[in-house]
């Protein structure tokens, strides 16, 4: 494999970086060569190889040890890119935004703390994942949940670092966050909130201790790295009950919306509902190719047949109840009465499904918090397993809905690409997130998924409406539609960065902020 | 212990199939582990109904192929294969790898 060196450093000071990274995490946890293969973005959209492409990749064991990792690369001027899992796939995956960064890799921290029962929360390492949490929960006995975000593989801690969601009523992973440790850029290690108090038995309960509330600036930044952080978890309600409702028509959405909104802001919805649309349900259990072997969008029959085999609507929702059985007969009755409005609404419950890999059997358990994978089966349904999530933000508001669903729907059919989608309902947002599915091997066809994506990411901010989260290489693309006067915004982040992290060391480019160093020019 | 190796312990010592499977169990609790979410047998499984359409039913199944050798399985953890991300050092080590990779070519005697 191609020695890639990051910019600036010489080749002597970079195998010198190399040797004082093996001194602090041991030979086999600094990783070069062909071992880099496996840091590579699987489902990268860009056609050239190189664009996130590591220099080498270390992996310390402790949060000590990133401080010495950190230090090191301060000494040399060495960039360094943290990941947790690595698993933030159809965002990057385990790859750095700027080629040649060294990966920070955090997965051997994967320490459980403490789960309190009682007061319903864990305190966890980076590198545990939800599958490991879950056990560690089920293994002990204790009555609480976990929200988990459709595949289970991702860290606890980067998820809610990158905005992630899940679908419980603490579906707002980062929300439920409460009390961080940090390592800077400097190496210096902060407690956030309650944590800075020594001795105080509050630091994953209260979030804001004393002064600025700082743990948001530790998310989708280059602020700091978290090495330990707080997550609330559910205590197990006393009943449960998932259900789904589908819709016939496409213009249903709007009016599904606008039924959705006093529902959920009431809390009479208790969790982060979803609504889904056909392609992305159907690709559960099917695949294009059963369907059609002809490029461009399905036509209206072949939408209907798909419909009619999987018994599913143009757009559904996945909701559940959680409470006493009469709060839950109380609650279904609202919500069932609600979109009995829509003409040819369907409502089922669990019993009512009976393909085997049905999309409300697999969702009843996430959406009581048992981690799967059987979602990452949508990939299949065009092969060649290329993805990428577009994710603009609007109001709930049915008509905007529309809007959003016609503007990316008739330019991913114009560029020859498929629409498969979640509207996830949050407090008073819909994350409107827009699978986008190409086939990784085809360069041809990795182009078009680019360029239909940088005229998504366009003609979204026209209309106001801003990407919540992206894939590496839209950042900076990203963080320019958030530019209110004069990029104010930016300007903090920069001003934020250049205090914090001087020499510029750690992950340049993260949301579209660049250290000093690189801002003129940046690979 | 590689597979040859007790291949040839098994000839000396004229050991039967049962301590063959118990040395492959290690192997087997780890595919379970890392991999079976997406390859195991029956629906809900991406990998196993990627692997249906892509090479038929007789393929689709990992644990029950007799065709995989060693070599292929690590190269495909480690680089990833088309719908299949790769896998990192950090997240399954080489040596859990080659059991797996053991448990995978098992004999089927």
């Amino acid at each position: 494999m191609k020695q890639i060196l990051p910019p600036g450093v010489s080749v002597g000071a970079f195998a010198e970086v190399l040797n004082d990274f093996r001194k602090i995490v041991g030979n086999d946890y600094v990783l070069t060569g062909d071992d880099l293969l496996s840091y590579a973005d699987p489902y990268s959209i860009i056609a050239d190889d190189e664009t996130h492409a590591a220099s080498a990749a270390v992996a310390p064991a402790s949060t000590e040890q990133v401080q010495e990792i950190v230090r090191a690369a301060n000494k040399h001027g060495v960039p360094l890119w943290p990941v947790s899992c690595g698993k933030n796939f159809g965002y990057g995956g385990a790859s750095p935004r700027m080629a040649g960064t060294v990966v920070l890799d955090l997965k051997r921290m994967n320490r459980i703390l403490e789960v309190s029962e009682a007061d319903g929360y864990a305190l966890v390492e980076p590198g545990v994942n939800y599958f490991d949490l879950y056990e560690h929960i089920q293994a002990r006995g204790y009555k609480l949940w976990l929200d988990v975000p459709d595949p289970g593989w991702g860290s606890v801690v980067g998820n809610a670092l990158d905005h992630g969601v899940g679908y419980t009523p603490y579906g707002d992973h980062f929300a439920m966050q409460c009390g961080m440790e940090v390592v800077l850029p400097n190496g210096e290690l902060v407690r956030t909130g309650m944590g800075a108090m020594p001795g105080n038995t509050t630091w994953q309960l209260f979030k804001y201790g004393f002064g600025p509330y700082l743990d948001g600036m530790f998310s989708q930044s280059n602020f700091g790295i978290v090495t330990k952080m707080g997550i609330w978890l559910m205590p197990e309600p006393p009943g449960y009950r998932p259900y789904m409702i589908s819709f016939q028509r496409e213009e249903d959405l709007e009016q599904v919306v606008d039924i959705l909104r006093p529902l959920k802001v009431g809390s009479v919805i208790q969790n982060a509902a979803t609504i889904r649309s056909l392609l992305l349900v159907a690709a559960m259990n099917a695949t294009r190719s059963q369907y059609t072997n002809k490029p461009g969008p399905l036509p209206d029959s072949t939408l209907r047949r798909i419909m009619a085999d999987q018994d599913i609507g143009m757009w559904n929702i996945y909701g559940a109840l959680y409470g006493p059985p009469p709060v839950m007969d109380t609650l279904w009755t609202v919500i069932r009465d609600s979109f009995a409005k829509v003409p040819g609404a369907k409502f089922y419950f669990v019993e009512d499904r009976k393909k085997p890999n049905d999309l409300l059997i697999g969702r009843a358990d996430e959406m009581r918090g048992i981690p799967r994978m059987n979602e990452f089966s949508f990939i299949n349904w065009t092969g060649g397993g290329g993805h990428i999530g577009f994710s603009p933000v609007s109001p709930i508001r049915g008509a905007e809905a529309m809007k959003q669903y016609t503007m990316v729907r008739d330019r991913l059919h114009e560029y020859g690409f498929d629409y498969l989608s979640i509207f996830a309902i949050g407090w008073r947002d819909l994350h409107h997130v827009v699978e986008l599915l190409f086939d990784r091997r085809d360069p041809t066809i990795k182009r078009q998924a680019e360029e239909v994506f940088r005229v998504l990411v366009r003609e979204a901010a026209a209309a106001g409406y801003g990407e919540y989260r992206t894939h590496l290489s839209f950042m900076d693309d990203i963080a320019a539609t958030y530019g209110w006067n004069d990029n104010a915004l930016l300007k903090l982040h920069q001003t934020i960065k250049d205090a914090l992290d001087p020499k510029g060391i750690l992950a340049p480019g993260k949301s579209g902020i660049w250290p000093a160093r690189y801002r003129r020019s940046h690979p | 212990m590689n597979r040859g190796t007790v291949l040839v312990a098994f000839a000396l010592l004229g050991m039967d199939g049962a301590a063959f499977a118990a040395d492959s169990a290690p192997g087997k609790a780890l595919f379970e582990r890392h991999c079976a979410v997406c390859h195991a047998a029956g629906p809900g499984h991406a990998g196993t109904m990627r692997l249906t359409e892509a090479r038929g039913a007789d393929k689709a199944v990992l644990e029950d192929r007799t065709d995989l050798d060693s070599a292929y399985i690590r190269v495909v953890v480690r680089q990833g294969l088309v719908e299949m991300p790769p896998w990192r050092r950090t997240e399954i080590d080489d040596a859990a790898l080659q059991q797996i990779a053991a448990y995978l070519t098992r004999s089927r005697n």
